[in-house]
């Protein structure tokens, strides 16, 4: 899979966790820039990025994220 | 002169410093600071504020060695420390900066602007970047002679907590108070020492951070904050992780928002766990075990009005004593009395329920400046014994551990039935198999009736197997009304779960 269709796919999961249809990721975003993506909100959205992914992350992988490019490469390399 | 009564905390950190002066004493987002380098910024800071008359100083809360730096010169010079925060709102800040009397804000450079710039306060930048207003240079200290610790009757520190009033209420913590609880704390016989890592995750405006930053210090050992960027159970984990620590002070949500990943890690250094700030669930922690396989785990109790911590329990591998999941608190820690109270202030005999008051060298002497709710909370004894009441339900066992039961204010009436709330939580939790946390809250229903409200941390689904295997397990009059669910329960700023703001969230 694309970057560009993880990244499609992660803003949709985003949208629905976070109840907001105007969210835009890009690479760069992080918990910073969104609204509501907090350490509360985080747990919700790994669980559902997993299941949507059928992927598993360690929690050593979880806190090297630092931003949803980061969260992408992750998810496109379980995917490989 | 005045000399100090031992323990000294500040005087024990002195002379730790002296002796471990090249160990590392603190380790902020990576970096490792000696007990010289520590104690360079702490002489500099106290010689600029030692000159001051102003006896109550503002410390803005940040991550920084110069944050720390602050507290410690401040107690050393034997001042009052205040913190202020920067992701409070505005008006809140300025509460407290005015309610305490601030007369000088210590800063890192960053967050100045914590107090807008017309309130009239002394700024000190505690770092050499803010061009135009009083900054603090780094001094070499050389001989290596650390500041005095001065000895006065002035508060260590005062914390302020929400009051049901909308204004914050401040608990002023006396050098005494602190000294008693420092006393006690080393009689838990921690076997700890200057080769230990120790964290710090709480925020300074919560007093658990208080212990957890300078009792290491004490010992010569190491302090490892928790970057105050990104997600603050994920950086915990990782501090512990990648830093192999050897003694953590948590909160149990730190846990909870964890449970996915327990497969995943694996913590054989940590010698210590304590679970403190909120009600442990001992199903949670059991799970939790097997990633911390050689830790002896202690629940903390204490409200800040009796110094951080007042009672201790050894939560046992198997059979931990728990109400409802949730952990024993267990014996009192030692120049600490305890006294189960009935509605009359009669003291209840063993395995009966009553309001926790708590008393001793370590009980503040009255809120900051109101006295009339110093009056509502103390209360004077047939024993001639001066009172806190918690607020606290509790029982004593047969063996005199106390037994948490919750809070009062989660005790309530139904159709004339007193229930505790949290029975009904422990027996959702037990359905989803402890998978979720779940909080009931009353709220007033039609004709003015109260009614239960379930609220579930997870996303939305049908409920009546749910609704089932609560009938099959509680009386009628415990049912909830309405069950409603949250992604996320909000968490406050001493990470517990958040009851008034849920409240909110289910009403909109």
């Amino acid at each position: 899979m694309e970057t560009s269709d993880v990244l499609k796919t992660l803003t949709q999961i985003f949208r629905k966790v976070l109840k907001r249809d105007n969210i835009v990721l890009t690479l760069e975003s992080t918990a910073h820039d969104v609204a509501g993506w907090d350490s509360l909100t985080n747990m919700v959205l790994i669980s559902q990025i997993e299941k949507t992914f059928s992927i598993h992350f360690t929690f050593r992988e979880i806190v090297k994220l630092k931003n949803v490019g980061d969260l992408c490469g992750a998810i496109a390399g379980k995917l490989k | 002169m005045k000399t100090y009564v031992r323990p000294d905390l500040i005087a024990d950190i002195s002379e730790a410093a002296v002796k471990y002066v090249d160990r590392t004493a603190m380790v902020i987002e990576d970096t490792p600071y000696t007990y010289r380098q520590l104690f360079e910024k702490v002489a500099a800071i106290y010689k600029a504020i030692n000159q001051l008359s102003e006896e109550i100083i503002g410390i803005v809360a940040e991550n920084e060695l110069e944050t720390y730096a602050s507290i410690l010169a401040t107690l050393f010079a034997g001042k009052t420390y205040v913190i202020l925060h920067p992701d409070y709102p505005e008006i809140r800040n300025l509460q407290i900066a005015e309610q305490a009397g601030i007369g000088c804000l210590l800063y890192c450079g960053k967050d100045r602007e914590v107090l807008s710039p017309d309130v009239s306060v002394k700024r000190i930048c505690t770092t050499s970047q803010d061009g135009g207003q009083q900054a603090i240079e780094s001094s070499v200290l050389s001989p290596w002679i650390l500041p005095e610790v001065k000895i006065t009757e002035a508060n260590a520190y005062i914390i302020f907590t929400s009051g049901s009033t909308g204004k914050p209420k401040g608990v002023p913590i006396s050098r005494q108070n602190l000294n008693a609880f420092y006393a006690a704390y080393r009689r838990l016989g921690w076997q700890l020492d200057e080769t230990d890592r120790m964290l710090q995750m709480f925020e300074l405006t919560f007093d658990v951070s208080v212990v957890s930053f300078l009792y290491p210090l004490t010992l010569g050992a190491s302090v490892y904050t928790v970057p105050s960027s990104g997600f603050k159970y994920l950086n915990v984990l990782n501090v512990l992780d990648s830093h192999r620590l050897t003694f953590a002070a948590i909160a149990p949500s730190v846990l909870r928002l964890s449970r996915p990943y327990f497969p995943s890690i694996q913590l054989p250094e940590l010698k210590y766990l304590v679970v403190t700030a909120e009600a442990t669930d001992v199903n949670l922690l059991a799970e939790f075990r097997d990633c911390i396989p050689n830790a002896t785990v202690i629940n903390l109790y204490g409200p800040t009005e009796a110094t951080i911590y007042c009672t201790a329990y050894a939560i046992p591998a198997k059979g931990s004593k728990h109400h409802n999941g949730m952990a024993a608190i267990g014996k009192p820690f030692s120049g600490m009395d305890v006294l189960i109270a009935d509605e009359n202030g009669q003291s209840l005999p063993v395995n009966i329920t009553g309001e926790l008051w708590l008393s001793g060298l370590q009980l503040m002497h009255g809120y900051w400046n109101a006295p009339e709710k110093s009056a509502y909370c103390f209360i004077r004894h047939t024993d001639g014994k001066l009172y806190y009441k918690t607020g606290d339900l509790c029982y004593l066992d047969a063996d005199g551990d106390i037994i948490y039961c919750g809070r009062k204010d989660t005790q309530v009436k139904i159709q004339g039935y007193r229930i505790e709330l949290g029975e009904i939580e422990y027996r959702v939790k037990q359905f989803y198999d402890n998978a979720f946390n779940a909080v009931v809250i009353s709220l007033p229903g039609v004709d003015s009736n109260d009614e239960l409200h379930l609220v579930i941390e997870k996303e939305e689904e049908e409920t009546q197997k749910l609704e089932q295997y609560l009938q099959d397990h509680l009386p009628s009059y415990m049912l909830p009304k309405q069950i409603h669910f949250l992604h996320a329960f909000p968490l406050n700023g001493s990470n517990k779960t958040d009851r008034n703001k849920i409240t909110l969230l289910i009403q909109q």
